[in-house]
């Protein structure tokens, strides 16, 4: 097991090597010129080369990039050339509200996704399997965005039940103001008792954290199918049958409990993804996360927050897939680890 | 399997068997009627295709795609003279979304084709040679895997400047490992059977087993990557292109319009909805093919 | 608290006894006549009970982050709507009487020459940090933009020594006679801060949410990409009344239907930048009124003078009349423009209503082409993506230029990067046109001319690179004159127009107008084009 996540952990420093070295080059051959940008339109020569020195842009590049890498082992992850502020600290500011909408979606997609596998598996090839793979299928194609602006003209449009976007609405954040503990609204409220807070935070929550569900609740509800399928059809679960164990009982305990491991590792995953997916829905939901400060930036060419981006983004995701891996041997002992390696 | 941030599917290989054309079409329209949702998704493919090809012939306003605006009819509800109705420049958004369709496949074909172009190869050599070659080929690899795909696209796009081909550029890059990928795996499996083995100690030259023993095998693999991935690209695209990082106006690009259409969509409800159901549709459609066509392929599932 | 009490009883003892000697109610503003505490330079009045602000919260919804520079020498950006409440420049301008308003000055004098300008300050002006306004602090803060040379310290750049007189006497004296009460008036960089506070704070002290500033409103708390909260600062020198909002939000909202959505649930008080058409479906909702105002901004299409087909001026011209001005004010900007006449905004001085201008005339476009020897080819163009009017134009102008054989391009792209390709080396890679809107740092006829068309080494906004000496030589000769000569400049300028729009080097398509969407009960807001999109939160109140 050890000797299976210490190699995992060496590929993983190899493949964010070569990730950073890609969008450290990808960065810096653009165009424009970062001094140049950092000290504004009305700079003279003079000012430009200053800020390039200021910046460490007069050395060659290879050695700009072994600094830039030893900052981001020791917590200096650069100046963001467009707002001149740390772009760790900036990150951190955004990050929560990031995550608090994928959870969310995440939660919804098992909440609504195991039961609905369940019963399309069992009830294989019926009309509410066919219904339920072709919602599955429907979750996975549909575009986050345009899913996004519909629930928008139904939901606040139409019906008015749910606010058009962003985390909470002016009122209740002037009128019942949180402390930022933790950067989660839902949490964070709930801390302080600020039940006001907690429920409009809430409210906005759901169009957004649904429109990030339709992918791993797709995703979530072919993967409990498919997988139970096979349980079910197994030697031990057929002799649970003998035994006399009612039919429910074998499906959820028995049954779930194995398919539960390859669940995991899809929605594990779809991490990575819904990571991504921000771009797309804080944009339709003016949700002031992760997605939205890091789509600026690249458009921007803010080369050390697109940098700071892309570390994160591949950090977390070889971290998740090697969580994942390891969450599932202990599930399920009949996977060897260093077979998978 | 629809994201490129997730691994690929990898259906077990199958023989090609001496059975004939006719057998295997007959057995073909069998797993239609099993496949219901199969069959569904070819027959979507087949009509949105047909719509591609003859959409200069059936679309009501054809310079509505890039040459007219009309400023008397901006943002007419559905009606019969404009069944998805019109945009904020009197443009008919029927057209609009047909001109779409055939870009949209425009779109799929090309990334796909150009993800091959250096997916196959590279998968082949690497799997084919094995060793330290397959080693570093396939680590490369693994580093483009790792990229979440969206942020490399828009990090190239961004680097390029925005336009269609740059942004079918970028979709390639983020696609061609897991082609690259796949035919390595089948390559390796396909290596060490007897047909192989033989070719290889009567001295044929690599190149020969290659071509015609080790990629004629793998084709049906290959076939049911590319169902997979072609819904994928064309959601890409479409989210490239809504964060206005692909198409460029006036181009009729679904996303596009959609991206466009944010700032009327509250009150002129038609504008967003009818491009967003022909990417659903086709997505979906593609999704569906490909899962029946896995099965179809996959000996496990096919007998269960 | 107990300790400011007791020494503002004193000060409070100290101002009755000033409001008799001097009745220094400069501002003739109606509402301060009734409190007598809300004139002049009172420092403490504001912890008795009757003059505290209650007019609770207001809040502004923009669309993008307010705060992009902290530094109040740097700021260059969308953070002035924030700024122009967190700080004060020595005079304001006035759009309702057309002259300057005394602020923190309270009194100037040029001398007949317009080489000296002299301005007395008020006394007991306090800044956030405690210190108080003096002469020496106005020319620390003013040394301090020019020195930093970032945002638009090049306002200053007729100033040749700024000299303490004493303690509230300041003097500027300038290298040419131009309308300094423009340059101190300025929108960018013409802030008077606390430099001694801001310089020993340092930049990663402001940069994290502070200010140095003496205006009715200092920071509270600031949440990046989301709102900035500013809280009245108690010892503002107009001192309060209940009426004041306590508190002030800027809250960053990207989406317009999102703002639009705000504002007509009541949460917001204000907003703008929406689109014609959300303009017009809020006009006449209940609780919500439209404002229209006029914004010293134009849209313009910038043309590549380096380049073929637009080196010729014929082609240059045959662009002016390809546009249709009258449909693209009317249905593209849904009247929220109107055509420009010459290259100087509507209501700035210096603009001719009788220069020559250019209507929609397709024949002539094409006579002009051929004339210019263009027969076909492709064109690029750039516009800011997300810019609804600007993508409409670009649309409209590549059917109008179909018509002629010419394939335009089209390609939105963040500022920073139509920007860059503008500025590159090779002239051949950069765009041929480029659509933009310009506005100055300083509301002066000189600085929407010389900031697109002056020759400049190296290119900064003079995107079409477009060299003329006669025209630079005819608006310096302006602006040196400005200061002593309104009149000759005015003619000055006016001749430098003329010769734009022969050469036309790009077109000032339209006049923006800024649509507001307010709440009917917010009152006292009036909108000033010196000062785009800001809003005076002092003077302003819910009824």
């Amino acid at each position: 097991m050890i000797r299976f996540i210490i190699k995992r952990l060496l590929l993983g420093l190899f493949v964010l090597a070569g990730v950073s070295v890609i969008t450290f080059t990808v960065a810096r051959v653009v165009p424009s010129d970062p001094a140049a940008r950092w000290v504004g339109p009305r700079a003279n020569a003079e000012q430009i080369a200053a800020a390039r020195i200021e910046l460490g842009l007069d050395k060659p590049l290879p050695q700009q990039y072994i600094t830039y890498m030893k900052g981001l082992f020791t917590g200096d992850w650069g100046t963001s050339i467009r707002t001149h502020q740390p772009v760790l600290r900036e990150l951190l500011s955004f990050l929560p509200s990031s995550l608090e909408l994928i959870l969310a979606g995440m939660l919804i997609a098992v909440v609504i996704g195991i039961p609905l596998g369940v019963i399309s598996a069992v009830k294989k090839d019926s009309w509410i399997d066919q219904l339920t793979r072709t919602f599955s299928v429907g979750g996975v194609s549909i575009p986050t965005f345009w899913l996004g602006l519909i629930l928008q003209l139904v939901f606040f449009r139409q019906l008015s039940l749910f606010p058009l976007g962003e985390r909470v609405s002016t009122n209740t954040s002037l009128l019942y103001p949180i402390d930022n503990w933790t950067g989660f609204y839902l949490l964070d409220s709930l801390l302080q008792g600020n039940f006001d807070f907690f429920k409009d935070a809430a409210l906005h929550l759901v169009l957004p954290a649904l429109t990030m569900a339709a992918y791993p609740l797709g995703l979530v509800i072919r993967m409990i199918r498919s997988s139970m399928i096979d349980v079910l059809g197994e030697e031990h679960i057929r002799v649970l049958k003998a035994y006399g164990i009612p039919a429910w009982r074998r499906v959820f305990v028995y049954g779930l409990k194995n398919a539960l491991g390859p669940t995991a590792t899809s929605l594990g995953l779809t991490f990575a993804y819904a990571l991504t997916s921000t771009f797309l829905i804080e944009a339709v939901f003016s949700w002031p996360g992760l997605g939205m400060y890091a789509s600026q930036a690249i458009l921007a060419n803010d080369y050390p927050v697109t940098m700071a981006i892309t570390f994160l983004v591949t950090v977390t995701y070889i971290l998740i897939n090697l969580l994942v891996d390891v969450v599932v041997a202990m599930l399920d002992p009949r996977i060897k680890l260093y077979q998978n390696a | 399997m629809n994201s490129n941030s997730l691994p690929a599917p990898l259906p077990p290989v199958i023989e090609e068997t001496s059975a004939g054309r006719a057998y295997k079409l007959k057995e073909f329209i069998l797993f239609l009627r099993v496949h219901k949702l199969a069959a569904i998704g070819l027959s979507i493919i087949v009509i949105l295709l047909i719509i591609a090809v003859i959409g200069p012939l059936i679309s009501p306003y054809p310079d509505d795609a890039y040459k007219a605006v009309h400023l008397e009819n901006k943002l007419l509800p559905p009606s019969w003279a404009h069944l998805f109705g019109t945009d904020e420049l009197g443009r008919d958004l029927l057209t609009r979304t047909i001109y779409g369709t055939r870009l949209s496949f425009q779109i799929g074909i090309s990334v796909i084709l150009l993800s091959i172009l250096i997916g196959i190869p590279y998968g082949l050599i690497s799997g084919y040679f094995g060793g330290w070659v397959d080693n570093v080929m396939m680590r490369v690899c693994e580093v483009f895997l790792s990229f979440p795909s969206m942020l490399l696209s828009i990090s190239i796009v961004a680097l390029l400047g925005p336009s269609l081909n740059n942004m079918m550029l970028s979709i390639a890059l983020s696609w061609w490992p897991w082609f690259a990928r796949l035919m390595r795996s089948e390559a390796v499996a396909i290596k060490e059977r007897g047909f192989v083995e033989a070719a290889k100690s009567m001295g044929v030259h690599p190149l020969v087993i290659i071509f015609r023993h080790i990629w004629p095998n793998s084709l049906s693999v290959i076939i049911v990557q590319i169902s997979m991935a072609f819904g994928s690209v064309i959601l890409t695209a479409a989210s490239l292109s809504f964060l206005g990082l692909g198409a460029q106006p006036p181009t009729p690009e679904w996303g596009l319009i959609i991206s466009t259409g944010r700032a009327y969509f509250l009150t002129n409800w038609w504008y967003v909805t009818f491009p967003g159901v022909f990417i659903l549709l086709t997505v979906m459609a593609f999704n569906f093919l490909g899962d029946g066509l896995r099965d179809y392929l996959d000996p496990k599932t096919r007998n269960s | 608290m107990m300790k400011k009490r007791s020494r503002n009883t004193l000060l409070l003892l100290m101002l009755s006894v000033m409001l008799v000697l001097s009745a220094c109610g400069s501002k003739g503003n109606t509402t301060a006549a009734n409190t007598g505490s809300n004139t002049g330079s009172n420092t403490g009045s504001n912890t008795s009970s009757g003059n505290a602000p209650k007019g609770g919260i207001a809040v502004y919804s923009v669309n993008s982050d307010v705060m992009t520079f902290w530094d109040p020498s740097d700021s260059f950006s969308n953070e002035i709507i924030a700024m122009h409440n967190m700080y004060e420049t020595l005079l304001r301008y006035n759009a309702q009487t057309k002259t300057f308003d005394k602020v923190l000055a309270e009194d100037y004098s040029k001398s007949a020459d317009g080489l000296t300008w002299t301005f007395k300050l008020r006394k007991g002006i306090k800044f956030h940090t405690g210190a108080e306004l003096s002469a020496d602090l106005v020319k620390k803060s003013i040394e301090r933009t020019i020195k930093r040379g970032k945002g638009a310290s090049y306002i200053w750049e007729s100033v040749k020594e700024i000299n303490v007189v004493d303690q509230y006497t300041v003097e500027f004296k300038l290298k040419y006679a131009e309308a300094l009460d423009n340059v101190v008036s300025a929108g960018y960089s013409a802030f008077i801060f606390d430099a001694d506070a801001l310089d020993k704070n340092g930049e990663d002290w402001i940069n994290e949410g502070h200010d140095v500033g003496s205006g009715p409103y200092t920071v509270q708390k600031w949440t990046k990409g989301s709102d900035l909260v500013l809280t009245s600062y108690p010892e503002y020198w107009k001192g309060w009344t209940p009426k004041n909002f306590e508190k002030v939000v800027f809250k960053t909202t990207p989406e317009a239907n999102t703002r639009q959505q705000q504002l007509e649930a009541g949460e917001v008080d204000i907003t703008n930048q929406l689109t014609p058409e959300m303009l017009k479906s809020l006009d006449g909702k209940p609780g919500v009124q439209v404002l229209k105002t006029e914004a010293f901004q134009n849209l313009t299409l910038q043309m590549n003078t380096l380049k073929a087909p637009f080196n010729n001026p014929k082609a240059r011209q045959a662009l002016a009349y390809a546009l249709n001005y009258d449909s693209i004010v009317k249905d593209i900007m849904g009247g929220m423009a109107e055509q420009s006449t010459g290259y100087l905004p509507k209501g700035l001085w210096g603009q001719d209503s009788s220069l020559f201008k250019y209507s929609y005339n397709p024949d002539k476009a094409k006579e002009l082409l051929k004339e210019a020897g263009v027969s076909g080819g492709k064109l690029s163009i750039t516009y800011l993506s997300g810019d609804e009017a600007e993508r409409q134009v670009a649309e409209l102008l590549k059917v109008e230029l179909a018509k002629v054989g010419l394939d335009l391009e089209i390609k939105g792209m963040t500022w920073d990067a139509q920007w860059d390709l503008a500025k590159s080396p090779d002239a051949s890679q950069r765009q041929d046109l480029f659509l933009l809107y310009y506005w100055s740092g300083y509301s002066d006829p000189y600085g929407y001319l010389s900031i697109a068309y002056k020759t400049e080494n190296p290119i900064v906004y003079n995107l079409g690179y477009y060299s003329n000496p006669k025209f630079d030589s005819l608006i310096d000769q302006a602006r040196k004159s400005a200061g002593s000569n309104r009149d000759g400049a005015t003619a000055l300028y006016k001749q430098a127009q003329e010769i734009l729009i022969n050469d036309a080097p790009g077109i000032s398509i339209f006049d923006l107008k800024y649509g507001y969407a307010l709440r009917d009960n917010f009152k006292g807001f009036s909108s000033n084009p010196y000062y785009a999109n800001v809003v005076f939160f002092y003077d302003t109140y819910r009824e």
